[in-house]
C-alpha cells in the first residue's frame, strides 16, 4: 500500500518530467545539439507563473496558456542567442553556448525573484483527494491530466500535422528537407518555442506542489538528461519512459533515504547503465541519419 | 637570422610576453591597494587558474567535453582539508595526497568513461562530480557533512607556517607558475601538434600510428592531477572545507575560464581566470545580476570569440603583424622504410545490412608491387581498403601482412605494422603549416621524435615531393594538387613499407595528375609497395603495372591494365548493363 | 526553338579540396531528359548539388525560366520549381512511406491527399508499403519513394543525383523508365548516373563531363554510340 502510495506520488511527477524530457529531445532531435537551458526554462516557467499569479486574479488553468505563450517566446529568443549563430559548428558549442544562457536565466530570476522557495497557484484546486486508501493530491491530479495533454498533443502534431511532419523531416535529415522547400530555420526556431512552452507548463505545474527556486533548474536538466540516456539518445518514447523511470526511482529511494542520497544512486545508477550499455539503455533511435 | 624590424620583432613574439607584463602588472596591483581583500581574492584567482590549466588538458587538448573538473578540485580540497585537519599534516604531504586522490578517482572513472560517444561523456562526467557531492554532504563522519569541516590550518611547509595574506599568495603563484611550465613543456613542440591533429583529424591521427584512447587517458588523468592540487591549495586558501566546492557553479566557473580565456592557452587560463574570479567584483554594484553579467560574458565568447581572449589575439597577430617565415629547416634523411613485407587476402566479407559491400575477396600483394583498384561505386572497393586499413573490421576472412595477422586491429596498430594510408577527403589541418602537418604524424607518446628530428624528416619527404618551398606556409592556402602532395608526405613520414592511397586524384586538373603520378611512381621505384584506389584508368595507367577490378564486392579482372581496359565484364561494369530495348519510347 | 527552362552559365562550383565544376554552361528544355554521364569525381553530383544551393562555393548564373537562383537557400529554389532526388536515396527514415511524401506536399488537404494517390499509381509498389517505415523498404523501393517524395510539390526541373546506385538491375530499369516518364508530363529531367547505357537509353540528350567540363555533348543517340565515350569514361 505503502508502495502504491508512492507509485502514485511518482508517476505524478514522472509525467511533470516527461514534459522537460519531451522538450529536450524535440531541441537534440531537430538541431543534434544539447540544449543545457531546458531546466532553466522550467523554473522560468514556474515563476512565470507565480509572477502571472500576482498580477491577474485569474485561476491556474487559464494562467497556464499565458504562461506557454510567453515561454514560447522566450523559447525563440533562446534559439536565437544560443543556436542560431552557432549553427555550424560542433555541437559542443551549443552546449556550452546553453549553460551560460541558463546562467543567465537562473539568476536574472535570482535577480528579479529572490532565492526563496515560491509557489504557483494550482491548476485546478489544491487538498486532497483520497480513494481506497491511497491519499492523491489534487494538483497532482491535475500534472498527470495535463501532461497527458499536452503529450498526446504533441503527438498528434508530430503524426497528424504537416507542420509535425515538417519538423520531424528536419530532424531526421536538415539538408534533404531544405531541398524539398521546407523552411528549416523556422522549423528548429518552432522546436525550440515549443520545447519552451512544454518546459513552462511542467514549470508552473511542479511550483504549486513542490515550491520553485531559481537553482532547480540544474537539477532538471540533469533529469532530463539521465532520462534520455536512459530511454535511448533520440527517441521519443523512451525520453518519456525514462523520465517515468527517473521519477519513480527519486520518489521510492527518497521515501527510504533522503533526496540527496536519492539523486545520488540516480546517478550512480546511469553511471552503470552506460557502463553495460554505452549507447544507453534502449539504444539509439532506429533510423536517424548518423 | 634574417634581420627583422625592432618593434615587429618584439610584439611578434610568443604572446606570452605580453602577458608576462600582464601578469607583472597585476602582481603589482596588491602593492598598490595593500588591503587583505584583494590578496586573497588574488590568491583565489591563482588557485582557479591552476584547475584550469589542468582542465585544458581534457577540454582543450584533448577537445573533450568534460564536467568532472569540479569533482577533482572539490575531492581535492576535501582530501587536503581532512587530512590537515585530522592529522596535522603537513603541506608537503597533503599536497601529493590531494593529487593522489583525485588521480585515483580519474583512473577509476575513465576507463567506462572514456569510451562513451561525446554526448554521454559530458553527463557522466557530469555524475561523478554529483556523486561526490551527495557523498560529502551525507558522510558526516568524514566530511563534516553539510557544515563541512571548520578552521583548516594555513599550511605548513616542512614545518614553517604559510601566513595568510602574502605568503600564501607566493606559495599559491609559484606553484601556478610551476604548473605552467610543466603544462608548457607536456603540450608544446611536437606534441601541440600532434595533439591538434588528434582533435581535429582523429583519423588522420590514427592512420599516422597514434593511439588516441591512450592520450584522452594521460590528458584525463592530467587534469585530475591538476584539479586535486588547486582543491588543495583552495582548502588552505579559505581555510573550511564545505560541499560548496563541488558543487556545479565551480565546474562553471572553470569551463568559463577555458572558454574566456582560450582553450589551449595557458597564459589565456590564468588570464581568464583573473579576470573572471575579479568580474564578480566589477559587476558588484549590479548587485544580484552580477551573475548574469558572467553568463552573458561566456556566451559572447562561445559565439564571437571562441578561441578565447588568447586566441582572438594570437590569430589578430598573426593577421596584422605576420612573422617573415624562418629560414628552411634543414633536411634530415628520408625516413627508413619499414622491411617489405607481403600482402595476403583470403576469404574477406563484409556486409551492411542486407548488402554484401565485399563479397569474397582474395588478393595477394607482393613487395614492391603497385596496384590499382578500381570499379564503380557501391563496387566494394572503399570497404576493402577500409577493412585493410583497420577502419572497418571484416566479417569474415583473414588478412596477413608479412608473418601477421592484421585483420581487424585498430587503425594505429596497422600504421605502427608499417602501412600507411591517405584518405580521399584530405584530413589536414587548414591552420597548420605543412611542415608541421607532416611532421605531426611522427610523434608517439613515448619514444618519439622531438620537434627537430621530426622536422628534419619532414623536410627531407617535402622535398622528395618537391613541396620544399612550402614548407612555412599553411595547409589551407594551397591549392588541392599541392594538398594531396603534403598528405602522401605525411603519409609517409612514418617510412611504410606499403601505402594505401585512396582516390588521389579527385578533384586534380590533369597537370595535378600527372604530377601525382609521377610522385607514386617515384615512390613505387624506390621500393614501398602501392595500392591505389582510383576510378580513372588513365592517371592509374602512368604508375601501376597491375589492375584489379571489382563489382559488387567481388574481383572480376586481375592484371596488366591494357587487359582490364579491354576486357568486357570490366567494360560491362563500367559503363553499366544495357537496358531492355524499346525502353527510350515507352 | 523553345526557351530553356534551365540556362546555366559559367558555374563553378568549389569545396575546399575539390574544384569540382568549372566555368560550365548548360541548357536544360521543359520536357526534355538531359543526362549527365561521366566517371566519379566527374563533378555531376556537384554540379548538380550547386544547382540545387546545397554547399560549396558556387559562382556563376543560374537563371529557372529567367529567375536568378544564385545565392538562394535550397529552400527558395524547391519552391521555385527544383525537384531534387539526392544520391543515396536519403528517404527520412523514421518517418512511413505516406509521410514521407505528405511532408514533401506544398497543396492544402485535399489536394495533398490527391496528389499522394497519383503518386501510388505512379508506383504501384510505393501504394503497397504505405503504411512502412521507410527504413523497411527496399533499395529500389526507396528509390521510388525519393523520386516520388521530390515530384509531390510539382517541380518544372527535376535533378536526379545517381538513381541506379546500388539498385538491382530490375529496379535500375525501373527508375529510369519513371524519369522518362516524368519528362513526357513537361518538366524537365536533368539526371545524373553513373550507369551511362541505362541514362542514355532514356536520355534526350547527353552531356559528357571529365574533371569539372564538358567533354562532350549531343543526343543520346549519338554519344552511345561513341567510342570516345568509352575510353573517356575509363580515363584517358
Amino acid at each position: 500500500m505503502e508502495f502504491l502510495q508512492l507509485a502514485l506520488n511518482g508517476v505524478a511527477l514522472g509525467a511533470a518530467y516527461a514534459l522537460v524530457a519531451l522538450g529536450f529531445v524535440l531541441i537534440l532531435n531537430a538541431t543534434g545539439a544539447v540544449n543545457f537551458a531546458q531546466g532553466d526554462l522550467v523554473a522560468a516557467g514556474g515563476f512565470v507563473a507565480v509572477a502571472l499569479a500576482g498580477i491577474l486574479p485569474a485561476p491556474g488553468y487559464l494562467l497556464l496558456p499565458l504562461v506557454a505563450i510567453l515561454m514560447a517566446a522566450l523559447g525563440l529568443a533562446v534559439s536565437a542567442v544560443a543556436y542560431w549563430p552557432l549553427r555550424d559548428r560542433p555541437p559542443v558549442a551549443v552546449f556550452i553556448s546553453t549553460i551560460a544562457l541558463g546562467i543567465i536565466i537562473q539568476n536574472g530570476l535570482n535577480g528579479l525573484f529572490g532565492a526563496e522557495p515560491r509557489a504557483a497557484p494550482p491548476l485546478f484546486a489544491g487538498g486532497q483527494l483520497e480513494f481506497f486508501g491511497l491519499v492523491i493530491a489534487r494538483q497532482s491530479l491535475s500534472i498527470m491530466a495535463t501532461a497527458a495533454l499536452l503529450i498526446g498533443a504533441v503527438q498528434l502534431l508530430l503524426t497528424r500535422t504537416q507542420l509535425g511532419r515538417r519538423l520531424r523531416a528536419t530532424a531526421q535529415d536538415r539538408e534533404v528537407a531544405a531541398a524539398l522547400g521546407i523552411p528549416v530555420g523556422a522549423m528548429i526556431a518552432l522546436t525550440f518555442a515549443l520545447a519552451a512552452a512544454l518546459a513552462g507548463a511542467a514549470g508552473m505545474l511542479l511550483a504549486n506542489r513542490y515550491f520553485i527556486t531559481p537553482t532547480h533548474g540544474t537539477d532538471f536538466i540533469v533529469k532530463a538528461y539521465i532520462a534520455v540516456v536512459i530511454g535511448g539518445w533520440g527517441r521519443i518514447g523512451g525520453a518519456l519512459a525514462g523520465a517515468m523511470l527517473v521519477a519513480l526511482f527519486e520518489t521510492v529511494v527518497a521515501a527510504w533515504a533522503d533526496y540527496a542520497v536519492a539523486t545520488g544512486l540516480l546517478y550512480v545508477a546511469m553511471l552503470t547503465i552506460l557502463v553495460f550499455r554505452p549507447r544507453g539503455l534502449f539504444g539509439e533511435a532506429e533510423g536517424r541519419r548518423a | 637570422m634574417t634581420a627583422r624590424h625592432p618593434v615587429r620583432a618584439w610584439l611578434g613574439r610568443d604572446v606570452n610576453a605580453l602577458v608576462l607584463a600582464g601578469a607583472i602588472g597585476l602582481l603589482a596591483w596588491p602593492f598598490l591597494t595593500g588591503d587583505a581583500y584583494s590578496l586573497r581574492l588574488l590568491t583565489v584567482a591563482g588557485v582557479y587558474g591552476l584547475a584550469a590549466i589542468g582542465y585544458q588538458f581534457v577540454f582543450g587538448h584533448a577537445g573533450a567535453l568534460s564536467l568532472a573538473q569540479g569533482a577533482f578540485f572539490g575531492l581535492g580540497a576535501y582530501a587536503a582539508g581532512i587530512m590537515s585537519v585530522r592529522t596535522g599534516a603537513g603541506f608537503e604531504v597533503t599536497f601529493p595526497a590531494a593529487m593522489a586522490a583525485a588521480a585515483v578517482l580519474a583512473a577509476l572513472v575513465a576507463l567506462p568513461v572514456l569510451r562513451l560517444r561525446s554526448h554521454y561523456f559530458a553527463l557522466a562526467t557530469l555524475a561523478v562530480g554529483q556523486v561526490a557531492l551527495v557523498i560529502a554532504v551525507n558522510w558526516e563522519s568524514v566530511t563534516g557533512g553539510a557544515n563541512g569541516i571548520p578552521n583548516v590550518p594555513v599550511p605548513s611547509l616542512f614545518g614553517a607556517s604559510v601566513g595568510r595574506g602574502w605568503p600564501m599568495l607566493l606559495l599559491v603563484w609559484s606553484l601556478v607558475a610551476a604548473g605552467a611550465v610543466v603544462a608548457r613543456r607536456l603540450t608544446g613542440g611536437l606534441t601541440g601538434a600532434a595533439l591538434l591533429l588528434m582533435r581535429e583529424q582523429p583519423m588522420a591521427a590514427e592512420a599516422a600510428g597514434i593511439d588516441i584512447r591512450r592520450v584522452r587517458f594521460a590528458a584525463f588523468l592530467l587534469s585530475a592531477l591538476y584539479g586535486g592540487a588547486a582543491g588543495a591549495l583552495q582548502v588552505h586558501t579559505v581555510r573550511v572545507v564545505s560541499p560548496e566546492v563541488l558543487e556545479f557553479p565551480v565546474m562553471v566557473m572553470l569551463l568559463a575560464i577555458a572558454v574566456v580565456g582560450g582553450r589551449t592557452s595557458i597564459s589565456g587560463a590564468i588570464l581568464g581566470a583573473v579576470l573572471l574570479i575579479h568580474l564578480p567584483e566589477w559587476f558588484r554594484p549590479l548587485e544580484r545580476y552580477y551573475l548574469v553579467a558572467y553568463g552573458v560574458a561566456l556566451l559572447a565568447m562561445i559565439v564571437a570569440a571562441p578561441w578565447g581572449l588568447m586566441g582572438s589575439l594570437s590569430r589578430a597577430r598573426q593577421r596584422w603583424l605576420p612573422e617573415p617565415e624562418p629560414p628552411l629547416p634543414a633536411a634530415g634523411r628520408v625516413p627508413a622504410g619499414r622491411p617489405p613485407a607481403r600482402l595476403a587476402i583470403a576469404g574477406l566479407t563484409r556486409h551492411f545490412g542486407g548488402v554484401r559491400a565485399v563479397d569474397g575477396i582474395d588478393l595477394v600483394v607482393e613487395p614492391g608491387e603497385s596496384v590499382g583498384i578500381v570499379g564503380a561505386n557501391g563496387s566494394g572497393k572503399t570497404t576493402l581498403l577500409n577493412m585493410i586499413a583497420g577502419v572497418e573490421t571484416p566479417d569474415s576472412g583473414r588478412i596477413r601482412w608479412g608473418k601477421s595477422d592484421i585483420a581487424g586491429l585498430p587503425p594505429y596498430r596497422i600504421a605502427r605494422a608499417g602501412i600507411g594510408r591517405s584518405f580521399q577527403a584530405l584530413k589536414l589541418i587548414d591552420g597548420l603549416t605543412v611542415l608541421d602537418n607532416v611532421a605531426a604524424a611522427a610523434w608517439r607518446e613515448t619514444g618519439g621524435p622531438d620537434r627537430d628530428a621530426a622536422r628534419a624528416s619532414a623536410m627531407a619527404l617535402l622535398q622528395a615531393l618537391d613541396l620544399a618551398p612550402m614548407a612555412w606556409r599553411r595547409c589551407g592556402a594551397l591549392p588541392p594538387g599541392l594538398r594531396r602532395r603534403v598528405e602522401i608526405a605525411r603519409a609517409l613520414i612514418g617510412g611504410p613499407a606499403l601505402l594505401l592511397l585512396d582516390e588521389p586524384a579527385a578533384g586534380l586538373t590533369a597537370a595535378e595528375r600527372d604530377s601525382v603520378a609521377g610522385t607514386l611512381a617515384a615512390l613505387n621505384a624506390g621500393g614501398t609497395t602501392v595500392v591505389v584506389v582510383e576510378h580513372d584508368l588513365a592517371f592509374l595507367e602512368g604508375f601501376v603495372a597491375r589492375i584489379v577490378c571489382l563489382d559488387q564486392g567481388r574481383i572480376i579482372a586481375d592484371g596488366a591494365p591494357a587487359d582490364v581496359r579491354s576486357d568486357p565484364g570490366v567494360i560491362s561494369a563500367w559503363l553499366g548493363q544495357p537496358p531492355d530495348e524499346g525502353h527510350k519510347h515507352d | 526553338m523553345t526557351e530553356a527552362l534551365l540556362a546555366v552559365a559559367g558555374l563553378t562550383v568549389a569545396y575546399a579540396d575539390v574544384r569540382a565544376v568549372h566555368a560550365l554552361d548548360l541548357d536544360v528544355r521543359s520536357g526534355e531528359v538531359v543526362a549527365l554521364i561521366g566517371a566519379n569525381g566527374a563533378g555531376k553530383s556537384s554540379l548538380l548539388k550547386g544547382l540545387m544551393g546545397l554547399g560549396g562555393n558556387v559562382q556563376g548564373k543560374i537563371l529557372l525560366a529567367g529567375s536568378d537562383l544564385s545565392g538562394l537557400p535550397p529552400q527558395r529554389r524547391a519552391r521555385l520549381g527544383v525537384g531534387y532526388v539526392p544520391e543515396g536515396r536519403r528517404v527520412f527514415a523514421g518517418m512511413t512511406t505516406e509521410e514521407n511524401l505528405l511532408v514533401a506536399s506544398r497543396d492544402g488537404g485535399a489536394a495533398r491527399a490527391a496528389c499522394t494517390e497519383e503518386m501510388y499509381a505512379l508506383f504501384p509498389q510505393l501504394g503497397v508499403r504505405r503504411d512502412a517505415p521507410a527504413w523497411q523498404l527496399s533499395g529500389g523501393e526507396q528509390q521510388m519513394l525519393a523520386v516520388a517524395r521530390a515530384l509531390m510539390a510539382r517541380p518544372r526541373l527535376l535533378l536526379v543525383d545517381e538513381p541506379t546506385l546500388g539498385l538491382a538491375p530490375a529496379a535500375a530499369r525501373s527508375v529510369i523508365r519513371v524519369l522518362r516518364g516524368i519528362a513526357a508530363t513537361g518538366a524537365a529531367v536533368l539526371l545524373a548516373e553513373q550507369n551511362a547505357r541505362a541514362a542514355l537509353a532514356a536520355a534526350d540528350r547527353a552531356v559528357l563531363m571529365r574533371l569539372g567540363r564538358i567533354a562532350a555533348t549531343g543526343t543520346a543517340e549519338a554519344l552511345a554510340g561513341d567510342e570516345r565515350l568509352l575510353r573517356s569514361l575509363m580515363g584517358g
